[in-house]
Formats: C-alpha cells, sequence, structure tokens
C-alpha cells in the first residue's frame, strides 16, 4: 500500500547551532553512530516500509548529500522505475525563497506526474523508527486527508526548548503547532512527519504560493485546518530530535544505552548507509574499552571509555579517551587525552595533548 | 598496461575443500568466511580489481548457491561494467550432453568459446582457495619481458616443508626445467602458487591436445603444465614476495585467521591502497560493554562484547555474553557465547548458540574444535558433546 505513496525528505534550516560541524554540510549530514549520517534513518525507515519513490529536498549545501545519496544505491533505490529524486534549490533561490512550499512549488511535475496518491513528508534531523505502516493505516482506516505525528514527551522545561509543540482536542484532532517555551513539563513534540493526499497537498501548495500567506508548509496546514480532516498519531518510541551541538553530543551517547540501541538499529528494520569496505577492527594487547560503540576499520592501542569511535580511528598507547566522540580518521596519538570532546573527521591530537571540554558541553575541535 | 580486453582472469572457484570439514559442508571453499568480514574468494577478487583486471570468469561447481549470492554481478568488487566484467560460469549442456568440470584445465577447456569470444591475448588462471596480495600486472609484464609462453607465480617456501607443494626446479634466468610434484627430496623452494598467465593461443593449443588424451586428468600441474615443458615452451617462474597462506585444512585455515592478529605477518587489511572488498551487511557498530576485555583480537560490525575476548577473530553480529572467555577462537557470524563458558583454539560456525557455563577444548590444547549448534568435534576423531 506504501507503494503508493511518495516519500519526501524536506527540512528546515538550523545549521547555526553547530559551528564547525556545519559550516559545510546541512544538519541531516551530520555524521551519528560511528558509520551512518543522520539522513540515513529517515530514508531507510521509508524504504524498509515499502516507499520507494523518494525525494530529497537539499537545502543549498549540497555537496556533502549529492556524494552520500549517488544514485541512491545503498538504499536500492536506483531504479529504472521510481526511486530517488534530489532537489537542490535552483540557483536563484538562494536569494528568493528557499522555504518549503516554493521548494515544493518548483517541482511540482514531480508530484502531479508520480501515480502515487499520497505523500509522506519527514524531516531527517528527528530520528526514530516510527512504524510507517501503522500510520498509514491509520490514516486510511480513519478516513484523514493529513495525519501528523508527534511524540509526549515530559521534558519539555528542560529540552525542546524552541521546539514545535502539536496542539491537539481530546479526539486527537489537529488545532495548531506553536512552540515549546518550556512553561510546562509535559507536551506533545510535533515530530515534523506529514502523511498526505496528494490532491490535497498540491492544494495547499497552491492556496499558500497565491496568497502569499504562508512560506512554510506545515503553517499552511495550521491555516487550511478548517478546510480538511486532520488527525494525529502518537508515536511512542524513541525519539532524538538534532537541534544543536548538546542535543547531537546526547543523542549519541544515548547509543550506549541497549534498549534504545536495539530500538534503533535492530528492530524496524536495518538502517542502510554507503558501505566503505573497513576491514574489523583491532585491538591491541594494552587496550581497554568501555561501554563505547566501535564502527570498523579501528585500530585501538590505548583506553576508551563512554565514547564513539567512528570508521578508522586510531588510538595510540597510553592514550585516554573519555566522553567523546571521535568522527572518521581521526587520530590520537600515544599519551594524548581527550575527554568530552567532539573530534570532527580527519582531526589528529598530537602526542602528549590533552583535550578536556565541560562535561554536559562538550568541546568541538 | 592492462587493457580490458587483452588479459582475461579465469578464477577456478567449483572446488569443494573436503579438508575444511564442516566448513564445507554446505558451501564450496570459496565461500567460506574468513578474517571478520570476508569470505576467501574475496581477496583473490579484490587482486583482480586492483590490479586492472576488466574481465574475469568465475568457474563454479561444487554447491554454488552461496558463492553465487555473494558474488552477484560482482558489484562490489568493482566489476558492474558495461564493457567485460564478471561472469560466473557453471558447466553447461552442448547439445543432448554435457559434462561436470572434470579438472582445473578441463573447467577452461570447457570455456574455449567463452575466452575466445572476449578477444583474448593473455590468460590469467587464479584459484580462490588463497589468502594473499598480489598484483598481478607484476607478473604480466615479467610474462611479457620474458617473452614467455607460460609464466607461474611462485613463492619461496620453508625447505622443510617443500615435499608439499609443487616445486619448480629453475636455470639462473628463472626459466623452467623441471616440475617436481610434491618431492621427497626437493632441490629448490621455489614453490608454485597456482597462479599462472598463458598466451592464449598456446593455451587453447595445449587444452585441446590434452583433451583427446584419455589417460589424463585434465589439471594443470599434473598434466598440461608438463606436457608443454616438454614439448619446449618457454616457460618462467616468477617470484612473489609478501603473505601466502593457502587455507586448504582447518589447521593452516585457523592460522591464517590468527596472523592477521599478528602486525608482523605483511598481510595488511589496513592498506588503503589495496583494499580487500566484500558484500557488506550493513550492521550497526559493534558494542563493547562496561566490564569486558578485547585484546589481540579483530572485532566485526554488530558484535556485542560483554565478556573476554583474547586473540581471536570475531565475525559480524556475534555476542560474547558476560563472563564468558574467547580465548584463540574464530567466531562466526550471529553465534551466541553464553554467560560463563570458556572457549580455547575453537571455531564457532555460523548462528551456534554456545551454551552457558562449558568449559570447551580444554582438554585438547593442541588441537582446533569445531563448535556447531549440539556438536563439538575435535580435528580428526569426532567427539560429541551431550
Amino acid at each position: 500500500m506504501l507503494e503508493e505513496c511518495l516519500g519526501v525528505i524536506s527540512f528546515e534550516d538550523i545549521g547555526n547551532e553547530f559551528g564547525v560541524l556545519c559550516r559545510n554540510k546541512p544538519v541531516y549530514m551530520l555524521p551519528f553512530a560511528g558509520r551512518y549520517r543522520l539522513v540515513d534513518f529517515t530514508l531507510s525507515n521509508m524504504i524498509n516500509h515499502g516507499l520507494h519513490t523518494i525525494a530529497v529536498f537539499t537545502g543549498s549545501k549540497i555537496r556533502s548529500i549529492l556524494n552520500h545519496l549517488g544514485d541512491g544505491k545503498p538504499w536500492d533505490l536506483n531504479r529504472k522505475t521510481r526511486g530517488l529524486s534530489i532537489f537542490p534549490p535552483l540557483f536563484d533561490d538562494v536569494k528568493r525563497r528557499s522555504c518549503d512550499i516554493y521548494q515544493y512549488h518548483t517541482t511540482e511535475e514531480f508530484f502531479v506526474g508520480s501515480k502515487a496518491k499520497y505523500v509522506f513528508i519527514a524531516n531527517p534531523n528527528i530520528l526514530s523508527k516510527v512504524n510507517l505502516t501503522e500510520v498509514f493505516e491509520y490514516f486510511l482506516d480513519t478516513g484523514a486527508d493529513i495525519t501528523v505525528v508527534y511524540k509526549k514527551q515530559n521534558n519539555g522545561k528542560d529540552e525542546y526548548i524552541n521546539a514545535d509543540t502539536l496542539i491537539i482536542d481530546d479526539s486527537g484532532r489537529f488545532v495548531n503547532i506553536g512552540i515549546n517555551l518550556g512553561s510546562k513539563p509535559v507536551f506533545n513534540l510535533f515530530m515534523h512527519m506529514i502523511l498526505i493526499k496528494k490532491e490535497v497537498f498540491l492544494e495547499i501548495i497552491r492556496a499558500g504560493m497565491e496568497t502569499g500567506e504562508n512560506i512554510y508548509f506545515k503553517q499552511a496546514v495550521a491555516n487550511y485546518k478548517n478546510m480538511y480532516n486532520i488527525n494525529s498519531y502518537e508515536f511512542k518510541g524513541h525519539v532524538e530530535y538534532i537541534r544543536g551541538i548538546k542535543s547531537y553530543y546526547n543523542a549519541n551517547m544515548n547509543l550506549l544505552n541497549k534498549e534504545i540501541f536495539n530500538e534503533l538499529f535492530l528492530e524496524g528494520g536495518t538502517v542502510l548507509t554507503r558501505s566503505e569496505d573497513e576491514p574489523s577492527t583491532f585491538y591491541d594487547t594494552k587496550s581497554r574499552v568501555r561501554n563505547s560503540l566501535i564502527a570498523n576499520g579501528c585500530i585501538i592501542e590505548g583506553r576508551v571509555e563512554n565514547s564513539i569511535l567512528f570508521r578508522e580511528v586510531k588510538i595510540g598507547k597510553d592514550a585516554e579517551v573519555k566522553n567523546s566522540i571521535l568522527m572518521q580518521g581521526a587520530v590520537i596519538k600515544e599519551n594524548a587525552v581527550l575527554i568530552n570532546t567532539i573530534l570532527e573527521k580527519y582531526v589528529t591530537v598530537e602526542e602528549g595533548i590533552n583535550i578536556i571540554g565541560i562535561e554536559g558541553n562538550p568541546y568541538t575541535v | 598496461m592492462i587493457k580490458s580486453n587483452n588479459v582475461v582472469a579465469m578464477l577456478l572457484a567449483g572446488g569443494q575443500g573436503s579438508r575444511l570439514k564442516l566448513l564445507t559442508q554446505e558451501i564450496a571453499k570459496p565461500a567460506v568466511c574468513f578474517g571478520g568480514k570476508y569470505r576467501i574468494i574475496d581477496f583473490t577478487l579484490s587482486n583482480a580489481t586492483n590490479s586492472g583486471i576488466g574481465n574475469i570468469g568465475i568457474l563454479t561447481q561444487y554447491k554454488p548457491f552461496e558463492l553465487n549470492a555473494h558474488i552477484g554481478i560482482g558489484e562490489c568488487w568493482d566489476f558492474d561494467r558495461i564493457t567485460g566484467g564478471l561472469r560466473i560460469l557453471p558447466p553447461f549442456m552442448r547439445g543432448t550432453k554435457g559434462d561436470w568440470y572434470t579438472g582445473t584445465a578441463n573447467a577452461i577447456y570447457q570455456n574455449i568459446e567463452y575466452i575466445d569470444s572476449l578477444d583474448a591475448k593473455y590468460v590469467l588462471v587464479l584459484s580462490a582457495d588463497h589468502i594473499y596480495k598480489m598484483d598481478y600486472r607484476k607478473l604480466l609484464k615479467y610474462h611479457m619481458e620474458k617473452d614467455a609462453d607460460v609464466t607461474i607465480a611462485t613463492i619461496e617456501v620453508p625447505w622443510r616443508e617443500a615435499y608439499k607443494f609443487g616445486i619448480l626446479n629453475v636455470d639462473s634466468d628463472n626459466k623452467i626445467v623441471e616440475f617436481d610434484e610434491k618431492p621427497k627430496n626437493p632441490r629448490n623452494n621455489m614453490a608454485s602458487m597456482g597462479i599462472y598467465i598463458f598466451n592464449w593461443d598456446i593455451l587453447k593449443y595445449y587444452l585441446k591436445k590434452d583433451d583427446k588424451n584419455r589417460r589424463s586428468e585434465h589439471d594443470f600441474g599434473k598434466n598440461v603444465l608438463p606436457m608443454m615443458l616438454n614439448e619446449g615452451n618457454k616457460m618462467y617462474a616468477w617470484v612473489f614476495k609478501g603473505y601466502w597462506k593457502d587455507v586448504g585444512t582447518i589447521r593452516s585455515y585457523w592460522e591464517a585467521n590468527m596472523d592477521l592478529l599478528d602486525k608482523n605477518s605483511g598481510l595488511n587489511l589496513y592498506d588503503k591502497d589495496w583494499r580487500i572488498y566484500t558484500r557488506t551487511k550493513h550492521l550497526p557498530p559493534q558494542y563493547i560493554g562496561k566490564n569486558s576485555v578485547v585484546r589481540d583480537s579483530l572485532i566485526n560490525e554488530g558484535c556485542t562484547i560483554e565478556g573476554e575476548v583474547n586473540n581471536s577473530v570475531v565475525f559480524s553480529g556475534a555476542t560474547v555474553e558476560e563472563g564468558a572467555v574467547v580465548n584463540g577462537s574464530i567466531i562466526f557470524s550471529n553465534a551466541v557465547i553464553k554467560k560463563g563458558t570458556v572457549l580455547n583454539k575453537a571455531i564457532v560456525l555460523e548462528n551456534t548458540i554456545v551454551q552457558p557455563n562449558k568449559r570447551i577444548c580444554k582438554e585438547y590444547e593442541d588441537d582446533i574444535c569445531l563448535i556447531e549448534q549440539g556438536s563439538v568435534s575435535i580435528e580428526q576423531e569426532e567427539a560429541l558433546y551431550a
């Protein structure tokens, strides 16, 4: 059934909170969990639930995503019919409008030309294993025009400040989308997932463009809520919303929790990404690794604790790494110490150097 | 230097490898897993692609399902090409009858039309039984420089082991003067690696001649190469320097895996300029637990290690539970070593669940035990555990 649905990956650009990590890439291309990019989760979840036509709206920093997606082969999207479509902004858009309604409007042919009857939109900065088959069944059973997905959170006071919150009535009908300012601990996190009938999608895009009232699709949904049957689906699993360095760091560290790890990786389908053919990781005689997630291709001679190591990381003798995230190809030489730190790709920490960040507020190199 | 239609590689992958016992019960020897994430054939296929070989035929026969699934259209080794690329060549029917491949030479003989259709000038014959890294371009260059009809890749083996190999006796220019198959009193220690390069027109002539000889076993080492030498062809030995291991027996298979844990073995898997490629399984990173100890070991993606692992090779998705100790062992994909079990020098087959609190192989310190679901066999004598 989900074959009749187009998958759309689209995001709101919030890149500035990531400093050096996102200088050249969008947030959804941040490396995650030792060998993935954030976007792999949304993409793989769509594939695993049978969506075969997927459009990626890239935003303006397109180099890394083009390289990563290629022809879509790692996700089985290199098909003669359907498969992957990549929509970078037009050159002029950068100066004009990069908001999603405008992007959908300029690619209307893609939607009109497809035989699919439904459109599923998701934000790749939000990681989860939402059972899309179930969402789709709910959408059909309830006869909705639009179904939006949310998660009830109880830590709204500390985290998720400025995140979108979904306001619904007692029957779960859509009321509005607001912003969580942290006044209440319990709130409904809008997961930026929208399942919608294609004709309704097109109507909203056209109305949004014609009236000039809306620049974001979610605003348009709220504005036209009385014209359509909009309901909501509550997701009860684990969600990671990557909104800044802190949430990025925490999301990685959460993977050391077995339940979260199992939910994100082992249940509800495989997460797919581009393979780099590394050999297995080698642990030397004096290595001491505890409670860590290690990708392939690493050579470990020193000590590693509570950390995430991406592919091809080298830890020298008597070096110590703790509470840190080391991206691909990072090299920690002998006797160096690294604590509470995020190390960018291919960074080398020379012999005997100490880099120590503050707990809960990692230092980024 | 290698033009894609100039050299055609033929990879002999039809053997059973019966001395590998349980490991080849269900699959062909080239498909046996090796080194944490590979299969034996990956080394030869990766050598071929890294050497710029554009055409490779894979001769399959014995239980080919897993092997075929692994190879596919060869895209993992970049062999999915518009021109050339990889072809799987099983035995086939001609008219009303067909034959199995009855020997290494016969396998090539039956595919003469395939090689002809590619307009080959040279044919490189490879086998999928060895762990090594070799640039076949060097062999070809030597072959061309010597203006040879046949060039055989050789490796110097220790004198005391020379009796196990096909030994080549050569003159001062490395021109082959005699074949000495498994000699009792070797006069040389240059062993044939089972890698040959032939001028195709000459090989074709001798394959046809050999096929007419009813007493021939249609084997390169036993029949075709000696016949070519007797008839005065220019045959040279090229000396390979580097790591090379035949993994034909359980012991040599185990040793070759252990060699990967030795930095000085000469086989470096981490060399980016000569990557060994394989089909990927899309697994998440490995998790090393709070109280685990991992030393001198290779651990692959998807593993969960909560116990202790020493001097071992652990394949994808395997689990070593808390309190379990694995020493000098090879753990295949998705095997589970339960709490408190101690393994010494074991090979645990795929998907096997080893029960908790067992001590396996302690009493056979020198032997290697093969563990599959429900049973343990100690090297040669079979011993069943309840």
